[in-house]
């Protein structure tokens, strides 16, 4: 069974024709060719699959792709604006946060998402925030260290 | 793995949603959040010929006071419940119980509903098709022998929701809208205790839980919710309790629940350590007796990793320590 579904992808508003049985993460990958969205456990334990629906992150692979009709997702792709990395990805990199890179987009994402509501987390908000997003490489304490130092540099211009 | 085929619905009003699952009797699911049934699809433990979704009906999405009550949409996310201003002040213990659930990508999709309808587990059952096809069929997906304790025809796969001992401490009821019935019945009667099919709505009474109601509580009454779990970012409780507290500023215990999930096919209320509590004075001596006690009511089999024996010892550790939470007694000792 199809159904047509219209939803703003980073940005950019899209009118897809998709299967009812197909997760949000299959049309994002097969039919949108946005592979920055991993596909790991496939059962909402990795959070390899996180995107931002209407600027909540949620496991892409749980969401019928039908259940996005009339929303805004943002995936990794949206993230970086005119080709220069947004400071979110700099500073992962700066910091180390990244080894294989399979969490990363979903990890910058919750950390979006952490930052767009609470400019100024504390230890406890970030672990908390990024619970969801599990990362078998860094041992998280670079991706703690990213995220704080954000936070500074946040405060440090005013919250912008 | 993907999703089965299904047909999808979207009804816009219960009036809809009730014909449908009259007309469409035994073949249907319905999908709330879906984080739990998106899972059980792909892993082909439930293969539903019909969808019905409840995303459309705004009626299920309100959070009110209504006279004396606190009325639950149950399409409310679970985050939903954790930053509704009116929870986090007359309901504290179900704020704190619905934060425990699953990891925030889950809590941003998960509905309330949903945590109180899911379904028990078991390590023989949650697992996928190819993993379960190496045995034979156990009860709970259709067959007849149960794997963790060997009987036929028995199953005590495990109710692991979170939400719904602090809900049953509070003594809320729900309101189930089938067809041409409304009735409205008190949480802890919703549930079955068999393992096959743990609550009325899974036992195939054609109905949609709308609301959930919950008596505000009074001033004098304190409550919380602990829960044990191997991962602390995102498990199903391994064991959880949920205790309420009236009157303990006056010394002696007017009332006292204590509710735990993720110990039997149901939740379990503790009714001897209830009536132990009722009337005393709380002391670390009560205390070590009431949770003695309350353990003694639970009959944990292995569902999960965990011994029954260390399910209980873990229930102990709770009880002792959430009596001292609401109670305010210290035992000198840090946590």
């Amino acid at each position: 069974m199809e159904k047509t579904i219209n939803l703003t992808v980073n940005g950019e508003t899209r009118s897809i024709a998709v299967d009812v049985n197909q997760t949000l993460l299959e049309v994002l990958r097969e039919d949108l060719g946005l592979t920055g969205t991993k596909k790991g456990c496939n059962q909402g334990e990795c959070g390899a699959c996180t995107v931002l629906m209407d600027g909540k992150p949620v496991s892409s692979c749980l969401v019928l792709a039908v259940k996005a009709d009339g929303k805004t997702v943002m995936t990794i792709e949206g993230v970086a604006k005119d080709g220069s990395l947004h400071p979110i990805q700099e500073t992962f990199n700066q910091k180390g946060a990244i080894q294989c890179g399979f969490c990363t987009p979903g990890m910058i994402l919750t950390t979006k998402n952490l930052l767009d509501k609470n400019p100024n987390p504390s230890l406890g908000e970030i672990k908390e925030a990024i619970s969801g997003n599990i990362c078998r490489c860094t041992g998280y304490v670079q991706i703690i260290e990213a995220i704080t130092s954000l936070a500074k540099e946040k405060n440090a211009r005013g919250g912008v | 793995m993907r999703l089965p085929e299904f047909i999808y619905h979207e009804p816009e009003n219960l009036q809809e949603a009730t014909n449908l699952i009259s007309e469409f009797n035994g073949r249907y699911g319905i999908i709330a959040g879906g984080t739990d049934l998106m899972v059980k699809m792909k892993q082909r433990l439930q293969n539903s010929q019909y969808l019905i979704s409840l995303d459309r009906i705004p009626a299920l999405k309100t959070i009110k006071e209504k006279a004396d009550n606190i009325i639950i949409g149950s399409m409310n996310t679970l985050d939903d419940i954790v930053n509704s201003e009116i929870i986090k002040e007359k309901l504290p213990c179900l704020k704190q119980a619905a934060w425990e659930v699953g990891s925030p990508l889950l809590r941003s999709v998960a509905t309330i509903g949903g945590n109180i309808c899911l379904n028990t587990r078991c390590r023989f059952y949650n697992q996928s098709y190819f993993w379960r096809s190496s045995r034979e069929t156990c009860c709970k997906a259709g067959g007849h022998v149960c794997h963790v304790t060997n009987q036929e025809d028995a199953c005590y796969s495990t109710f692991v929701a979170d939400t719904v001992p602090a809900l049953i401490a509070y003594d809320a009821s729900i309101k189930l809208v089938g067809v041409d019935k409304t009735r409205k019945l008190s949480l802890a009667d919703f549930y079955t205790g068999d393992g096959r099919m743990p609550n009325q709505i899974l036992k195939g009474s054609n109905e949609i839980l709308t609301e959930i109601e919950i008596p505000i509580p009074k001033d004098d009454i304190r409550s919380v919710y602990h829960k044990f779990r191997v991962r602390e970012s995102i498990d199903f409780p391994l064991v959880g309790v949920a205790v309420m507290m009236k009157g303990i500023e006056e010394k002696h215990c007017q009332d006292a629940r204590v509710v735990f999930t993720g110990v039997g096919s149901a939740p379990v209320e503790a009714k001897l350590a209830r009536e132990k509590i009722i009337g005393q004075q709380l002391t670390p001596d009560l205390i070590l007796e009431v949770a003695t006690m309350a353990v003694s009511e639970l009959h944990p089999v292995k569902t999960d990793l965990m011994s029954p024996n260390y399910k209980r010892g873990i229930a102990q550790v709770l009880v002792e320590k959430a009596l001292r939470d609401v109670g305010g007694v210290n035992n000198g000792k840090d946590d």
